[in-house]
């Protein structure tokens, strides 16, 4: 450019720029992936020193930028930026598989074409070979899929292992060998496994992580410990309240409505269902805007305008917190009104009496000024799903397991998908196509289930082994059974670190944090980092530095999905199955490892190696991989995948509709449980009471209907949403591509409400719950109400590149999970989803 | 395929502010994080709770038929390439002047230390005259659209979607 002289105006259009909007909740939608094998990590969190405030923010950052310095930083992404300097025309790029990981570690659900220039990845694109957003030959990914060449080069990368020479939380670490790290490991297991035995050992998993799911199972069970402790913001517990409602024996149902069968739908509910946030390239939410526009009606129920909400037909913004209630009163005007099926209720309800008798005064008015929701608005929902068929329920995050009451909004859900015939239709739930058999077999790795010690109580209760020695049952003990839990028992994530500070039933002694920040990833950051420093050892394996890490004995480092080749998965799909593997398109970072490497290494050091392939990785890929007559080495060198086409005509096949006696058939009874005889009046998770048999609304420990003594000090409600477009939970937030359009911790306010306290667009506010306080920035939305907050957990990590820093996650930080009430008594009494919504005061700061 | 106009638009109902295609575009251009965005991506809520419209477009450089930036550049930067309409800049001969973007009906030119930065339609790249931008490919809705001015006007036909033409310049999507 030639230069001269005279700007008067800053050129610069970004006012109205990309307006991150995002909401509440979410569902993970059914992948179409399949079996998965090694990979690497990623998961949620925030940081050290307390009282750390915006305006102290660079200390802060330092506070970061220290410990992500603690290998020393790589080399960043270095493309200038040119613009019109010609990149090279695409086949002068070295072109490798890899599967994205910005959906979360070890993940497999885009397969991605990566492009490499002098070693270097540059680019990145869809692989149209492997079926990705439900679209043969698609080469589309979400902004997070775009962006992923930055996790790989990130200067926060973890480069080397490094143990602990100060106080806990102090920060202060020491590289070590990884020789030297893996002795400690072993050493202070095989020590805690004698003086405290197995159980003291847990593994905190974050959302679903295959490795974890897979070789780190294996080892609990090698081990001797049932303690894995589930997050509780899962799928699962959808999955839970659906099976002992109206039956189902595998999580592919947890969703409801199967979007194969889309277009045989005319109303479709979403409810807490945030897909264009959480699985944007994977086939929904395209296929329901492809169904939309062949007429399918939507009624979307959440509390903020998100982008599908826009769409929908129906928006219902209940306020967060009281979904229950809202439920209770659509299924109270469906039976009041005589909407349901009568044939059906007659023939296969159990209860269908009782549950009537007692929905009788859960009306719409008495529900309006608990959630928000006007009278008519809720008569009309009502009138909607009691008549339009078929209909379908798409359950999400945001409700299914984010409430104290989870348990029974769900159950609600299912109930009406029921009672309205809706059930075992075309279009609407329990209906899934049937697919063609996959022509591509593989051998899952198996957990090994019977190597966990089934102890006396376990025989005497007829548990499933380790069920007795769990250190905070998620789901009740007696309801944790092979047929029930099939990936084995389960703790609870939260409850279970409360164990170090109550010691009961026995303290944790060792916890394993991968891919998982805990002080971001569940309640109340305050008491969990109390709990992490009173562990005896806290292991933290990642691939970036997050902010437990300070709490940590031992730092390992990961390496991500794109540094090894010990991953596949296997589609099946009407055209035919595919079988991809990530190549390795760079060598490990510093001194990072694969964490499928570390397993298998660290069993093998336990004396466990004959379970574990004797530490050799490639061996267990051989084994998974046999059954399918592909070699290691022909799957690696195919590059972008074997796809072998369905030649024999086969095609996707409609299932036996209104097949009850098969659907309900593990039911009391073989029907469906309007009185839940399978877990009423049975022991609730904590042991300290019985479940209900019909439904009940708790709502959140502070609640504006509920606690109007609170309500008086504290006015407002926030929450925040599950899933984001731009990070994936509190990771990849400082990844510069996306940073950048969410620079600040933000919070989204109605203008009105703002403008009442001073509080003006972009302005810093302070947030202050009975439990904690925040500061976030204010982002003006029309599309919330005048009395909620929606924000976005995890601020911790910083972006260099734009010279944005991380937040604190204790009070005066950026972390909402300060402000929630974390009492576990309040949590749901069956699956243990905790609440996430609370009241609060604000000020402009 | 000469004398073609090329062009873009966003199916409004289908976009969902996902920013594949406005990050798509800068990895594939090299462009850094927080430097100048080819593509944006906007909102425009109007109304109030609980009565709110929502309208998401993508919006890039028009290719206009009679662009005003090339009209009052004066160094002769910027040209429209008579094959296929498109509207590129030749850096070397910017002089940074920013009159282009006090021009442009939609405040697209940016600059950055090397001049005048906008949507080439991937020309620079590598992507071929008449291939489809790395934007469009990214898309997970489909909402993005690329195409002669022919093709564009017959799929807006069949959809009543708001259609950026590049004739018409309606300067009110950008509110
Ligand atoms: S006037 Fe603006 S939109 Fe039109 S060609 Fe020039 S830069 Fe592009
Ligand atoms: S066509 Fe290419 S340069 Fe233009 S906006 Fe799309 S990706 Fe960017
Ligand atoms: S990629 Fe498509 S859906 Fe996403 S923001 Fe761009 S135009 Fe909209």
């Amino acid at each position: 450019m030639k230069k001269q002289e005279n700007i008067t105006r800053e050129p610069v259009v970004d006012g109205v720029a990309a307006s991150g909007t995002s909401n509440a909740s979410t569902a993970s939608t059914a992948s179409n992936a399949s079996s998965a094998s090694s990979g690497s990590s990623g998961s949620d969190a925030s940081n050290p020193e307390s009282g750390l405030s915006r305006r102290t923010f660079v200390k802060g950052a330092s506070v970061l930028g220290a410990l992500a310095a603690l290998g020393g930083g790589v080399g960043l992404f270095t493309r200038a930026a040119t613009t019109q300097e010609a990149l090279a025309a695409e086949d002068d790029f070295e072109v490798r598989h890899a599967f994205c990981q910005m959906c979360g570690p070890a993940r497999v659900h885009c397969s991605t074409h990566c492009y490499l220039k002098e070693g270097r990845w540059l680019h990145v694109e869809g692989n149209p070979l492997a079926g990705n957003n439900a679209s043969p030959g698609s080469k589309t990914l979400c902004g997070k899929g775009q962006s992923a060449m930055q996790v790989l080069y990130s200067p926060s990368r973890i480069l080397y292992p490094s143990k602990r020479v100060g106080n806990k939380g102090e920060g202060k670490f020491e590289r070590i060998t990884w020789d030297e790290a893996m002795d400690i490991i072993v050493t202070t297991l095989k020590e805690q496994k004698e003086k405290y035995g197995a159980h003291s050992y847990g593994v905190l998993s974050p959302q679903f992580y295959s490795v974890l799911g897979t070789l780190g199972r294996r080892f609990l069970n090698v081990h001797g410990s049932p303690n894995y402790l589930h997050s509780g913001i899962c799928n699962s517990q959808r999955f839970f309240s659906r099976q002992v409602t109206i039956g189902g024996s595998t999580h592919d149902k947890a969703n409801g409505t199967d979007s194969t069968q889309l277009d045989k739908t005319k109303l479709l509910v979403l409810w807490g269902y945030n897909t264009e946030n959480s699985a944007i390239n994977q086939g929904n939410p395209k296929t329901r805007l492809d169904a939309m526009e062949k007429g399918l009606k939507v009624i979307d129920v959440r509390p903020m305008m998100d982008a599908m909400a826009s769409k929908a037909d129906v928006w219902v913004p209940v306020r967060p917190g009281t979904d229950t209630a809202l439920v209770m009163s659509i299924l109270q005007v469906i039976i009041n009104e005589e909407l349901y099926d009568k044939d059906f209720v007659e023939n296969w309800c159990l209860g269908f009496d009782k549950l009537a008798e007692h929905m009788r005064d859960f009306t719409p008015e008495w529900a309006s000024p608990i959630t928000g929701i006007p009278e008519e608005q809720i008569y009309e929902v009502a009138r909607m799903m009691g008549t339009v068929k078929p209909m379908g329920i798409n359950i999400g995050n945001g409700v299914g397991d984010q409430h104290n009451d989870s348990h029974w909004g769900v159950a609600c859900m299912c109930l009406i998908s029921a009672i309205t015939g809706n059930l075992g239709i075309a279009g609407g739930g329990s209906a899934n196509m049937i697919m063609p058999p996959s022509l591509i077999k593989t051998k899952p790795i198996d957990l090994l289930p019977e190597r966990l010690p089934q102890s006396q109580e376990d025989v005497e209760n007829g548990w499933m082994a380790g069920v007795g020695n769990l250190v905070a049952p998620e789901t009740p003990r007696w309801f944790q059974r092979a047929e029930t839990q099939e990936s084995g028992p389960t703790s609870a994530y939260f409850k279970g670190l409360m164990s170090v500070l109550t010691g009961e039933p026995y303290p944790l002694r060792f916890v394993f944090g991968q891919s998982s920040n805990p002080l971001s990833a569940t309640r109340q950051p305050k008491k969990v980092a109390k709990a992490l420093q009173g562990l005896d050892f806290y292991l933290v394996m990642d691939t970036q530095w997050n902010s437990s890490c300070i709490y940590a004995d031992v730092i390992l480092p990961a390496c991500t999905n794109y540094e090894t080749s010990q991953q596949f998965a296997v589609r099946n799909k009407a055209n035919g199955t595919w079988i991809g593997m990530n190549q390795q398109i760079a060598e490990p970072l510093g001194e990072s490892r694969s964490d499928w490497d570390f397993y298998v290494d660290l069993a093998n050091r336990m004396g466990y190696g004959a379970d574990f392939w004797h530490g050799d990785m490639e061996e267990c890929l051989r084994e998974q991989l046999e059954p399918s007559g592909i070699s290691l080495e022909e799957l690696r060198a195919s590059n972008e995948g074997i796809f072998i086409e369905r030649t024999d005509g086969s095609k996707p096949q409609e299932p036996e509709y209104q097949n009850y006696a098969e659907l309900f058939k593990d039911l009391p009874e073989g029907k469906v449980q309007c009185f839940n005889e399978w877990i009423g009046g049975q022991l609730n998770n904590l042991g300290t009471g019985t479940l209900a048999y019909l439904p009940e609304y708790k709502g959140p420990a502070e609640n504006l209907s509920t606690t109007p003594d609170i309500a008086k000090e504290y006015p407002l409600v926030i929450t925040d949403v599950h899933a984001y477009r731009l990070c994936n939970h509190g990771y990849y937030v400082g990844v510069p591509y996306l940073r950048e359009y969410q620079p600040y911790p933000w919070v989204k306010i109605n203008p009105a409400t703002a403008k009442s306290y001073g509080i003006g667009d972009g302005d810093w506010m302070r947030i202050v719950s009975p439990h904690g306080q925040i500061q976030m920035t204010a982002k003006y939305f029309e599309g919330i109400a005048p009395n909620v907050l929606m924000t976005r957990r995890g601020w911790w990590e910083s972006c260099e590149e734009l010279g944005l820093p991380g937040y604190t996650g204790f009070d005066d930080g950026s972390e909402v999970n300060v402000l929630y009430d974390s009492n576990p008594e309040n949590f749901d009494l069956f699956n243990s989803a905790m609440s996430k919504q609370t009241l609060v005061k604000i000020s402009k700061l | 395929m000469s004398n073609q106009q090329y062009g873009f638009y966003t199916d409004t109902s289908r976009c969902i502010t996902c920013m594949a295609c406005a990050i798509a575009c800068k990895q594939w251009n090299g462009i850094k994080a927080g430097t100048v965005a080819r593509r944006k991506v906007h909102t425009i809520d109007t109304g109030t709770f609980p009565n709110v419209t929502r309208t998401f477009i993508s919006m890039n450089c028009m290719h206009c038929s009679q662009p005003a930036c090339a009209l009052v550049c004066p160094a002769g930067a910027i040209s429209k390439r008579e094959e296929d309409g498109i509207v590129v800049v030749d850096k070397d001969r910017c002089i940074g002047c920013k009159y282009c973007f006090f021009a442009c009906p939609f405040g697209i030119p940016q600059y950055n230390e090397d001049g005048m930065d906008k949507c080439d339609c991937c020309l620079g790249n590598g992507v071929p005259s008449g291939g489809t931008p790395h934007c469009i490919t990214a898309c997970p809705t489909g909402a993005l659209k690329y195409g002669t001015t022919s093709e564009l006007s017959e799929l807006v036909a069949e959809k009543t979607v708001r259609f950026i033409g590049v004739e018409s310049l309606p300067s009110s999507v950008v509110t």
